[in-house]
């Protein structure tokens, strides 16, 4: 009897995941338990094992693609058993606990006949199975029922850039990022004249980036990036934003903190970095302040009981949030600890599933690059994320009237305002301020 | 032609060498210096040199795939025919030919073939040719009875007649074709009356192994076309003592059967004749069959120390400039 | 100039040349009094007699086995195979022997043949007697083959094929043997390996063979009409190949339009297009390299059927008007 292989299910609200590597292929013989196939969810990469013994066969998923969470993939067969004729089936995700987020329907091709790469094709196309005359065994649909439903030329998807050869020669030569040309050719092609009438415009500013992509080449929108992509567009499409910016004063800060890391050399303790500090006391204050650590919920309010503190990472392929866990309850010196083994982990790609759940309020740091002041888009279902731009040294006048240079750090708190009004922000920032500057209040 | 002893030494030594070097490339074989595979013709000596023995240096030949006794007895230099056995740069064919396309067209021998029945039509053109050019040569054209049953064949003998090319076509008879008994479909008589089939003026078979009476029925025929009588067939009637390549189990004859023809030995029926007919002592036999084997064996340290071709050398020689 | 035919010229180049080379001469079925299948080598028989104009009962093995034969003792045979799906008899002598042996026996010999065969489509022949196989012998190393279109270079090109020491492969489609043009009346040499444009032009390449040279420049003086300046290659020898003349050619125009008669699954179109998108031409492509070429079916007797199997001047006007005006 073929043992079925499909996408699993990880994360509570994930609905695809996107195969990476087989680690095996077609034919190959596999243990039970074995991990033959890297798969990536919104968050990170998993490790994904066989789930019996025998030999791997009718692989029908390939890196890249990006597949419905109980889609067959690939079959386990026993040693000269064919594969199996029926139709995947595409299983129903299970509801454990509330998701955070509403999960869509499973669409309702599943009564259809279909092959399980025809079945990948059409959902990930956006084409309706029922729509399609089969051409297979018992009106089974096929691949090429599919591809032939969407027309002689198959749509790219995402991310891909058509283009002639010539195109992509002269874009090479003209050092011209093919991303940015607009193709006439026939579906959109870019051909060498298109390139060669391509004037790059002047609003492109160049970030320093953390590694230069590729001039020219496409990179295929999928994985992180992709859920990134699709995240934050949602939020910024579906949260109505405020945002408030407060200018602090760090004076105190920087003594405490290096008083704290006098200490813990002392010690030998894990030094206190300026992100540890911001967790516990954000952490602190949000105990105060519970609707900024809240979710909307099937058209209710939830407030969340933990609080659950995520520190941005910048990594080479986007952006990641491991989670200091009961940030109010944990003490400067373990929150150090925590907080600088995420961050490690996080930049050697080894963070686990448990790492980036449970989020509620994500703090943001661009300080270290120079960036005076930026608007961070909320990380659903988050209520609010906090920005923190650069200290620098800056001339401000005294309560009496005096001139005087200060270390001044502009922070910026981004908040939904269905949850969150401004007298409400405004009360957080406050507090917020009070507790930088006088930084002994996180001993309260 | 009368059997002087300049000319039984000659026949002697010449089928000697041929004996050894089908040894000594079966031994060669064995020990794994040998690529690919190689036809012997252990037991047909007397075909060849009975056969080649009636011409003259400037005529030709052209053979079959077991064609190592055929190039020897045109004469061939030794040491690059052993060095093209082993595949090596300075052999005849520089090594791209191996055991089955051994050629010296310089010495007049236009090379052994892969295909059987490959050589027939060639023979009717190589003989149009002869014609044309009046330079009253003959060419040898030496098949086996598994060619005999080709298309080629029969046309061949068709266009040979009429355009009555100065050609001599040799059927050796060695019973089989690979593992086809001829005697299933044909004898060597038959083959040979195919020649008055198809409208030559002569034709025979002959016992291959007896060196005399081969050259007998071959002078006579070589001796016809150089006067412009046209092309003959004969059929020199032998066995071979070694299966048909080193592949070969033996499975479609019986050891009776070799033992049988191996009494036959055409080397031994000579010897018996010349020293009968005190043409030879034994002592001289005996003093030959050493030089045989030992002209063989400086061929094979020759063939052994000769440089293999070099790669970059690959595409050389597929097109004539 | 004088203007004589395709067949003309063939006969002509032949002529001039066995006058001037004794070794030269011909063999093949009903050459001689009946003077060749298409008249072909009509007159020749009484200009040469019959010690150089062999004519044979049907044996395209040993004809061309005994020609291969010949040349490789110091003659300079012209073999002919009546139609060229007879070729397939001759292959075992053409493929196995003629192409092999100089390599085979190390350089020692050249095989200088040349094996004329008549090809293609359009007399209502049908199966047997309508087919192209020039891509079956431009796979053999050791062969040359030669595919010439007009009366100028069919003259010039057997002349060369005859002279070149190695066995060539020299097609002639059957309905150009009418067809007319200018043509020296002195003996004169076509290099074999090298490509002619017969037609400049800067929006699309076109690299067709045979008759169907004649028929792109034909579709091509119908989209001049529509603005479009359409270049015609004829590489005229297909082993070896004038890679840089064809190269040259796509790199000026961004777009290839391959046309042969052959069937288009395993034709010489594929090799072309391989060629094309190695090379250097491949960094200049505006668009796919398109093949235009025989249905695949054997040849029908059904005039239209026949007519459809393979492209006619409409359908390369069709291919090339998508292709010039980028639709694909």
């Amino acid at each position: 009897m073929a043992i079925e292989m499909i996408m699993p299910k990880v994360d509570m609200d994930q609905e695809t995941g996107t195969v990476v590597e087989w680690l095996k292929s077609d034919g190959q013989s596999v243990e039970e338990g074995e991990v033959i196939l890297v798969i990536e969810t919104d968050k990170i990469a998993i490790d994904v094992e066989s789930p019996g013994s025998g030999i791997l066969n009718g692989i029908s998923a390939i890196p890249g693609d990006v597949v419905p969470i109980g889609t067959v993939i690939a079959f386990i067969l026993a040693e000269g058993e064919e594969l199996p004729d029926q139709p995947a089936k595409a299983v129903e995700p299970a509801q454990a606990d509330p998701p955070p987020q509403v999960s869509d329907p499973v669409p309702a091709t599943q009564d259809v006949s279909a092959t399980p790469v025809a079945r990948k094709m059409a959902q990930s196309q956006g084409v309706d199975l029922s729509t399609i005359k089969g051409s297979g065994s018992g009106g089974k649909i096929t691949k090429a029922d599919v591809e032939a439903a969407l027309g002689s030329a198959m749509p790219l998807s995402p991310g891909d850039i058509l283009a002639s050869p010539a195109a992509r020669r002269i874009a090479r030569v003209k050092d011209i990022n093919l991303g940015l040309v607009k193709g006439t050719g026939p579906g959109g092609r870019i051909q060498g004249f298109d390139v060669e009438a391509y004037i790059p415009s002047k609003s492109q500013v160049g970030l320093p980036a953390l590694s230069s992509p590729p001039i020219g080449d496409s990179i295929p929108l999928i994985g992180m990036r992709k859920k990134i992509a699709e995240r934050l567009t949602e939020s910024y499409q579906s949260i109505p934003h405020i945002q408030f910016t407060s200018r602090v004063d760090m004076s105190n800060f920087i003594k405490a903190r290096n008083d704290y890391n006098e200490l813990a050399l002392k010690r030998g303790d894990e030094k206190i970095s300026v992100t540890a500090m911001l967790v516990k006391m954000v952490g602190m204050i949000l105990a105060d302040h519970r609707m900024l650590n809240s979710s909307i919920i099937d058209d209710k309010i939830m407030v969340h009981p933990d609080i659950n503190i995520g520190v941005a990472v910048a990594l080479e392929e986007g952006l990641i949030v491991p989670v200091v866990k009961n940030a109010d309850q944990k003490g400067i010196s373990q929150i150090a600890v925590e907080s600088s083994d995420l961050v490690n982990r996080a930049r050697q790609e080894k963070l686990t599933n448990a790492d980036v759940k449970g989020g509620t309020f994500t703090i943001t740091n661009l300080g270290p690059f120079g960036v005076e002041q930026f608007n961070a888009i909320i990380n659903p279902p988050e209520a609010g994320i906090l920005a923190i731009g650069a200290t620098t040294s800056e001339v401000v006048a005294t309560p009496d009237g005096a001139i005087a240079v200060r270390p001044i750090m502009r922070f910026t708190l981004s908040a939904d305002h269905r949850i969150v009004d401004g007298a409400v922000a405004a009360r957080f920032i406050a507090d917020l301020k009070t507790t930088l500057e006088n930084p002994v209040l996180m001993n309260y | 032609m009368a059997l002087t002893k300049e000319k039984a030494e000659n026949y002697l030594l010449q089928m000697y060498q041929i004996r050894a070097f089908e040894e000594q490339a079966e031994k060669s074989y064995m020990a794994g210096k040998i690529h690919g595979t190689m036809h012997l013709s252990i037991g047909q000596e007397a075909s060849a040199v009975g056969s080649i023995s009636t011409l003259e240096p400037t005529d030709y030949i052209i053979g079959h795939h077991r064609g190592h006794g055929l190039t020897i007895a045109k004469g061939a230099d030794l040491n690059l025919m052993m060095a093209e056995f082993y595949g090596k740069e300075n052999g005849y064919c520089r090594g791209r030919g191996g055991s089955m396309h051994i050629a010296d067209v310089a010495g007049g021998n236009l090379g052994a073939n892969g295909v059987v029945g490959g050589g027939i039509p060639l023979a009717v053109g190589v003989g149009i040719a002869l014609k044309m050019q009046a330079e009253n040569r003959v060419l040898l054209a030496f098949f086996g009875d598994g060619a005999a049953s080709t298309g080629a064949f029969h046309e061949s003998m068709i266009l040979a007649v009429l355009f009555q090319v100065p050609v001599v076509f040799i059927c050796e008879n060695n019973q089989y074709a690979m593992s086809f008994a001829a005697n299933d479909w044909t004898t060597s008589k038959k083959i040979a009356a195919h020649g008055e089939i198809y409208g030559m003026a002569e034709s025979c078979s002959t016992d291959g192994n007896d060196l005399l009476e081969v050259q007998s029925a071959v002078e006579a025929a070589v001796k016809r076309a150089r006067e412009g009588g046209g092309p003959s067939l004969i059929v020199n009637d032998t066995y071979r003592w070694r299966g048909h390549s080193k592949s070969d189990r033996n499975r479609y004859r019986t050891n009776e059967e070799i033992e049988e023809w191996k009494k036959k030995d055409p080397i031994v029926k000579f010897r018996k004749h010349v020293v009968s007919k005190k043409i030879l002592t034994e002592k001289e036999v005996e003093k030959i069959k050493e030089q045989g084997y030992a002209d063989i064996e400086a061929a094979r340290i020759f063939a052994e120390a000769s440089p293999e071709p070099a790669i970059e050398t690959l595409e050389e020689g597929v097109y004539a400039p | 100039m004088r203007e004589i035919t395709y067949l003309e010229a063939v006969r002509e180049a032949m002529t001039q040349e066995m006058e001037r080379d004794p070794r030269v001469f011909m063999i093949g079925e009903d050459i001689g009094e009946y003077g060749g299948a298409f008249q072909v080598s009509y007159g020749m028989l009484e200009k040469f007699g019959p010690e150089r104009i062999l004519d044979t009962p049907i044996t395209e093995l040993t004809l061309t086995g005994a020609a291969t034969g010949a040349a490789l003792i110091g003659m300079r045979p012209i073999a002919e195979i009546m139609f060229m799906d007879f070729t397939t008899l001759a292959s075992e002598q053409l493929v196995n022997q003629a192409a092999k042996l100089r390599f085979m026996f190390g350089g020692q010999s050249t095989v200088p043949l040349v094996l004329r065969t008549p090809a293609g489509s359009g007399t209502g022949a049908a199966e047997h007697h309508s087919q192209s196989f020039e891509n079956w012998f431009v796979h053999v190393p050791g062969l040359k083959v030669v595919m010439p279109t007009t009366p100028y270079d069919v003259k010039g090109l057997l002349v060369s094929s005859i002279r070149d020491d190695n066995p060539v492969v020299f097609i002639e489609h059957k309905l150009l043997y009418k067809t007319k043009g200018d043509v020296p009346e002195e003996l004169y040499e076509i290099p074999l390996g090298k490509a002619d444009v017969k037609r400049e032009g800067k929006d699309l390449t076109i690299v067709a063979t045979a008759i169907m040279v004649q028929r792109s420049l034909q579709a091509a003086e119908e989209l001049a009409k529509e603005g479009l300046d359409i270049e015609v290659v004829d590489p005229r020898t297909l082993r070896p190949l004038d890679t840089e003349t064809i190269v040259n050619s796509v790199k000026k125009t961004g777009k290839v339009l391959i046309v042969h008669e052959a069937v288009k699954t395993g034709g010489f179109g594929g090799e072309l297009a391989g060629v094309i998108a190695e090379s250097e031409a491949f960094g200049y492509l505006e668009a796919p390299i398109i093949r235009l070429a025989g249905r695949e079916v054997p040849i029908p007797y059904n005039r239209n059927l026949e007519q459809k199997s393979v492209p006619q001047v409409e359908d390369i006007i069709e291919k090339a008007r998508e292709l010039a005006t980028l639709k694909v």
